[in-house]
């Protein structure tokens, strides 16, 4: 059997980690990150200007802060064409398909992903490149601006460990050694140039020694120390990054590894609901068969033992009797049955009216009258007036209360009671059926709502029965949302109280 | 009114047909029967019974129902007023309605089935010999 696809929808399987979407955030914070630097930059050496006794070439640094201005903008402006579906490409930048759309160089910078999981799209190899790009362009504005503001000898020289911290949280451990190696260049193209008069030296003209640029051992021991701190750090850095991003990906798996898991435990769960729809509707099927030759049956007896009685021997009339009680007996449990697999089979909740508490009670206390009379039992109700309508299905609910009326008279010896009451409290109609009989043992309660379960006293009491009424009590109350509960004192009376709901979401 | 009362009995269970016929012959009525829709529709025709007893259900869950609905919507008053009483086993888990679809055209959706009286089943034989008593009696009295 094909259990089909549940009605509700699976959850989507939990896409890549937005990897994409995260790197081109964290370009953004870049950007914001680099607006702050300038700005910082310029608040410094504004200060720089007025406390420290030192010269200042204002004018090749502000013009340095100004090209990263004008860069920073360009590169906000071109984020944001990312952002929106990629550069360049016709606008498909987000359904690409894992990592073949992510070219070389991207693979390089990016991050790596564990093997099966996709976790970039064609729009995180642009992300990569801009990201990369933006590197190599701080560093060197970086150099600039260094070279501008005394060169080696400013300890402005140590701002290089940022972009390498900064690689590492962004890119590849590969491309953070290669970040870390261009800071390298960067720097030593800086001293070596003044160094060797390739490039002019602007001094801080002050309280530093103004000739330190041009001693090989401090320029070397600065260049070697420096290089060795990028390193380190890139390593450092990448290393935690990396671990970071594994448990990441550790995340993503198993979320992957739960909806699968959700997915097959759906499709179980419909089979089994569609096996036991086959069984109700096999277990109609079959009752529904045996009901017409039991009809035909208990007809063709009643019109012997009623109409024509003299034409048989009073000995053959108590059989025919017998065999009349005992097909009434058949009958009723397959009516039973039916009762039960339809309340099981739960009629459409389209099929639902509006059913007026009053009308059900009257016609289940109808529906019992003869037998609690026969029984030596007194049935009474008390129905609370003005009773809203509840929205449900009118058999299922007449047999719900017939049965539960039908077990009280039936378990209550003669001269005792059986109560019907109605009422609604805070939205919920509230039936309730009290008898003064027999009771059901502690240690029967649990199984009462089991199918064909008799409690020994009730066999005892009454020998006749099916064992099914409080399932189709159950089976009816589970298609309203409503919920029973069921007191018991052996040999004082039990008493059974029924909610539902009088609206519910459809 | 010349002689007796004529009704037409029908279901698919012969044995049922059977007792029932005896039932209705021993309070001296005229029984004719029909085991499916077809034979319900060409009795209705070529003997006029005074009354019809239709079972519901009949082979097709349904057929009892489409006789109604057949005969009511001809044009002939006979059969528009012929007093019915359905056989139902009305607590029976049926998807069945009692009114017409619309679109039927003869009567307006949601208008109940339009027949005299309904019997259940299994069938008591004091029970539809009482029913069958009080339709005839109301037919009877309109003429």
């Amino acid at each position: 059997m094909d259990g089909g696809k549940p009605e509700h929808s699976i959850p989507e399987k939990p896409r890549a980690l937005p990897a994409t979407e995260v790197l081109i955030g964290r370009l953004g914070w870049l950007i914001r990150l680099r607006w702050v630097a300038v700005g910082g930059s310029l608040f410094f050496v504004e200060v720089a200007r007025r406390v420290l006794p030192i010269h200042i070439y204002f004018s090749q640094i502000f013009t340095v802060l100004g090209m990263l201005a004008l860069y920073n903008m360009i590169l906000g402006l071109v984020l944001r064409r990312v952002r929106r579906g990629g550069v360049g490409d016709s606008g498909n930048g987000s359904g690409g398909e894992g990592e073949e759309s992510v070219g070389g160089v991207a693979r390089f910078i990016l991050p790596r992903t564990l093997p099966g999981v996709e976790y970039y799209d064609s729009k995180a190899a642009q992300a990569a490149l801009l990201a990369g790009a933006q590197i190599g362009f701080d560093l060197f504005f970086l150099a600039l601006l260094l070279h501008f503001a005394g060169g080696i000898e400013n300890p402005l020289r140590v701002f290089f460990l940022f972009h390498i911290i900064i690689a590492s949280i962004l890119l590849s451990r590969q491309a953070t050694y290669v970040v870390a190696t261009a800071g390298l260049v960067f720097l030593s193209a800086v001293a070596l140039g003044e160094f060797w008069g390739i490039l002019p030296h602007y001094a801080l003209e002050g309280h530093w020694r103004l000739d330190g640029y041009l001693d090989p051992g401090l320029v070397g021991a600065q260049l070697f120390l420096l290089g060795v701190t990028l390193f380190v750090a890139a390593y450092l850095a990448s290393s935690i990054a990396a671990r970071l991003r594994r448990r990441e990906l550790d995340v993503v798996v198993l979320s992957r590894y739960l909806a699968d898991k959700t997915e097959s435990l759906e499709a179980t769960c419909a089979e089994l609901s569609a096996a036991e729809e086959a069984k109700s509707q096999y277990m109609r099927k079959v009752a529904h068969e045996l009901r017409g030759p039991l009809g035909t049956i208990r007809t063709a007896l009643t019109v012997v033992l009623e109409m024509m009685p003299e034409t048989v021997a009073e000995k053959t009339l108590d059989l025919i009797r017998r065999a009349h009680r005992r097909a009434g007996e058949l009958a009723d449990i397959t009516q039973e049955l039916l009762s039960l697999s339809r309340a099981k089979g739960g009629r459409a909740v389209a099929d639902f009216t509006l059913v007026e508490p009053a009308v059900l009670a009257r016609h289940a206390m109808e529906r019992l009258e003869f037998r609690a009379e026969e029984a030596g039992v007194s049935l009474s109700a008390e129905v609370e007036g003005e009773l809203p309508a509840i929205l449900g299905d009118p058999e299922g609910l007449g047999d719900l209360l017939a049965n539960l009326l039908g077990n009280a008279v039936r378990y209550t010896p003669k001269g005792g009671s059986a109560t019907l009451r109605v009422h609604g409290v805070g939205g919920r109609l509230v039936m309730e059926v009290e008898d003064t009989g027999i009771g059901i043992p502690k240690e029967d309660l649990p199984r009462i709502f089991d199918e064909f379960f008799r409690s020994k006293v009730a066999r005892e009491f009454a020998p006749d029965g099916s064992g099914l009424g409080m399932a189709i009590v159950k089976a009816v109350l589970e298609h309203h949302e409503g919920s029973i509960s069921v007191e018991s004192a052996p040999g004082e009376g039990t008493r059974v109280r029924v909610e539902i709901p009088f609206e519910f979401d459809l | 009114m010349e002689g007796k009362t004529k009704i037409l009995l029908v279901d698919d269970d012969q044995d049922l047909v059977d007792i029932l016929t005896m039932v209705m012959e021993g309070r001296n009525y005229e029984v004719v029967s029909a085991k499916d829709a077809s034979q319900a529709l060409s009795q209705a025709e070529a003997e006029r019974p005074d009354l019809i007893v239709l079972d519901v259900m009949m082979p097709e869950a349904t057929e009892g129902f489409h006789v109604v609905w057949d005969l009511r919507s001809r044009k002939e008053t006979y059969f528009q007023d012929v007093p019915i009483i359905m056989l139902t086993a009305i607590h029976e888990a049926t998807p069945l309605r009692f009114y017409p679809d619309s679109g039927d055209g003869t009567y307006s959706p949601g208008e109940y089935l339009p027949v005299q009286g309904f019997v259940d089943k299994p069938v008591e034989p004091e029970i539809l010999l009482k029913e069958l008593e009080r339709v005839l009696a109301i037919s009877s009295g309109s003429r």
